[in-house]
């Protein structure tokens, strides 16, 4: 008996050019796609540090206090004596008043949308995953507050209450508590019907165990890509209630103020109202650049995906 | 041929005798459209009481006398006393908030402190310059944001797209007070050729309309550019484009028509909200709007001069919105309004 010969075929010396060129790679929607999402979030970042960094370093950094006044160099333009950014109308410097004041921005941003996040969630995943009344009085208060003149009741709200840091940040949690609870609602109604809900569910889990252990922290992912577009708008909030004299005066005027001073001036002295309100735009392009490029990297293809799939089921 | 296109798409039909007998004998009499502008009336009026209402609470929790703020440092305490009682301030929570309700069926909402006139008729007055703002900046930015917006969506995940991506992620993050005096530092101080503030000629009207169209072109357009797109992965756009239909018409008659009611739905919201939040922007170029008299209001305490404004922006929002529901049938007639289908 002879053994069976086997013919091992050798792989060609020069694999076979593929018909997807690298350049059709490159030129590929996709590829594009992730180049641009990586591109916005370098961007992103490197815009939100040049803000962040001196502002959160503004006690270590050589600059002279935001409170002393200096009658004799009253409004001196940009990069004279040593004042980067010039000086306003009392002599003060306007870069330290600037750092100091986008402290207080910052912290009532940062802490309005963790309010609001948390309002947003909890309020949400109640009215999708109970349902019934809960989520009857949740989407009608959500519907309700489209229509509601929002920036006059959060005006009146820190008329009558005085502008302090809590009233600002509750205010501004207030207008934006309800994108965190649409979304989540939504995830939720979807996460609601998966198997392994039903499964906790026969293994004698509580509803309110299901909702903090299994779909809460399944959904948190997705609800936080949106904190950092919000984190952009409170910070543009704020500016425009300070901007209207409804900002806090204590311990340091924010950005808005500072710039509703300078526009007295705006015919002779321009880098009063053009150097905050860039400083304002550089943070909250970083900021939704960044926000825009996770979302991108994380959400976008896939949600594109479950579209056609969703389309194609509903075909048949 | 986009008729027949849109004839292939299955759409389920329900049998007309279930749905009578559901909706019940007032329902029969009406038909669904009358129905549902009734309910969404209803549910309007609702949204107007709950603001009213929140209004009312928030200015009685406050902390603060208004009597005191009204007469000042150095009225006595009997002329605060007059004011309390003029005002009704001395009468328990509730009778107010009857009288006030009282009040507003009649369109009494008290007299202005600080005008001295009816509030509802300083409102009224002032209300014709917010309209006209608020008009023009949508016009504007309905003009720009489509055909942007589409642009965008044509050349979608580009270098050129990669561009305007940039110019309107930078027009939705600049405060909108900073690029209105932005604007009067660059047309009205070093090239004085527009009025800086006020309203003296039509030209007033330039600066302030670009200004909030900025803000919404960047909004409106990413969202034209989302649904565009979208739209453009559709099947019914590759059957069109297999019979030989021009890109030019796929894209504004198939595409556009099947993304008409998202965009609509955002311009309505977006004037609806513009009516009564272009507040920031009516202050910058001191525009003699609602927007400017209820910050002045509010610096004065002239409470019922809130409480007007609030009422009539409301309304008129609401009413904006409700308009914009009701043309959904006229962009596509697979929407029945009040049957809960459709898109």
């Amino acid at each position: 008996m002879s053994s069976p010969t086997t013919h091992v075929v050798e792989p060609p010396a020069k694999p076979r050019p593929s018909a997807v060129t690298e350049r059709d790679i490159a030129r590929a929607g996709a590829t594009r796609r992730r180049r641009d999402s990586r591109v916005k979030i370098w961007v992103g970042t490197i815009a939100v540090l040049v803000v962040i960094a001196p502002v959160a370093l503004a006690r270590v950094l050589p600059l002279p206090s935001p409170d002393a006044t200096n009658l004799a160099g009253r409004r001196l333009p940009p990069l004279t004596d040593g004042h980067l950014f010039g000086t306003d109308q009392l002599g003060r410097d306007l870069l330290a008043r600037v750092l100091y004041g986008g402290q207080v921005s910052l912290v009532i941003g940062v802490l309005a949308v963790l309010v609001s996040g948390l309002i947003g969630l909890v309020l949400g995943a109640l009215a999708g995953y109970r349902g019934g009344w809960i989520d009857t009085v949740v989407s009608r208060l959500l519907e309700a507050q489209l229509s509601l003149p929002l920036l006059m009741m959060l005006l009146l709200v820190v008329a009558l209450f005085g502008p302090s840091i809590p009233v600002i940040t509750f205010v501004i949690a207030i207008a934006q508590w309800p994108e965190i609870a649409r979304l989540t609602r939504s995830l939720t109604l979807v996460e609601r019907e998966k198997p392994y809900i039903a499964a906790a569910h026969v293994l004698g889990l509580g509803q309110t165990g299901i909702l903090v252990r299994h779909i809460v922290p399944n959904i948190v992912k997705q609800v936080s890509l949106v904190v950092l577009l919000l984190l952009a708008q409170a910070v543009l909030l704020e500016s425009a209630l300070s901007y209207l004299g409804a900002g806090p005066q204590r311990p340091f005027a924010t950005w808005g103020r500072i710039i509703s001073d300078g526009q007295d001036y705006v015919t002779t002295s321009w880098w009063l109202v053009t150097l905050p309100g860039l400083v304002i735009a550089v943070l909250v392009v970083g900021v939704n650049l960044l926000g825009d490029g996770l979302r991108d990297r994380a959400g976008g293809p896939k949600t594109g995906l479950l579209k056609l799939f969703s389309l194609r089921r509903k075909g048949k | 041929m986009a008729d027949q296109v849109l004839a292939t798409m299955p759409a389920p039909q329900t049998s007309p005798t279930a749905t009578t007998a559901r909706r019940g004998k007032l329902g029969v009499l009406l038909g669904p459209m009358p129905r549902y502008i009734l309910r969404r009336l209803g549910q309007s009026l609702f949204t107007v009481f709950l603001t009213l209402t929140t209004v009312f609470v928030l200015i009685r929790m406050a902390p603060g006398d208004p009597a005191y703020s009204l007469a000042g440092p150095l009225a006595t305490t009997e002329d605060l006393a007059r004011i309390r009682t003029d005002m009704g301030l001395d009468e328990s929570v509730f009778v107010q908030y009857f009288k006030y309700l009282q009040g507003l069926l009649h369109l009494d909402l008290g007299t202005s402190y600080s005008f001295q006139a009816p509030a509802f008729d300083v409102v009224l007055s002032r209300l014709p310059y917010t309209i006209t703002l608020a008009t023009a900046a949508i016009l504007l930015t309905t003009v720009v944001s489509i055909p942007l917006g589409v642009w965008m969506a044509r050349h979608a995940d580009t270098r050129r797209e990669l561009v305007a991506n940039a110019v309107t992620i930078a027009g939705q993050s600049m405060p909108d007070f900073w690029t209105g005096l932005m604007l009067i530092t660059v047309f009205a101080v070093l090239i004085p050729v527009l009025p800086p503030a006020g309203f003296t000629t039509w030209s007033s009207l330039i600066l302030p309309t670009v200004t909030i169209a900025v803000l919404q072109v960047a909004l409106i357009s990413r969202m034209v550019r989302r649904e565009m797109v979208g739209a453009f992965l559709s099947p019914y756009i590759t059957v069109g484009r297999s019979r030989g239909v021009s890109e030019r018409e796929l894209i504004w008659r198939y595409s556009m028509r099947n993304s008409a009611i998202p965009v609509l739905t955002a311009l309505g919201t977006r004037f609806a909200s513009m009516l009564n939040g272009v507040v920031v922007v009516e202050v910058v170029f001191a525009w003699p709007g609602v927007g400017s008299l209820v910050v002045r209001a509010l610096e004065t305490r002239d409470y019922p001069l809130i409480q007007a404004t609030v009422l009539v922006t409301a309304v008129l929002a609401i009413l904006v919105q409700l308009l914009v529901d009701l043309c959904y049938p006229l962009l596509d007639p697979r929407v029945r309004l009040g049957k809960g289908r459709g898109k």
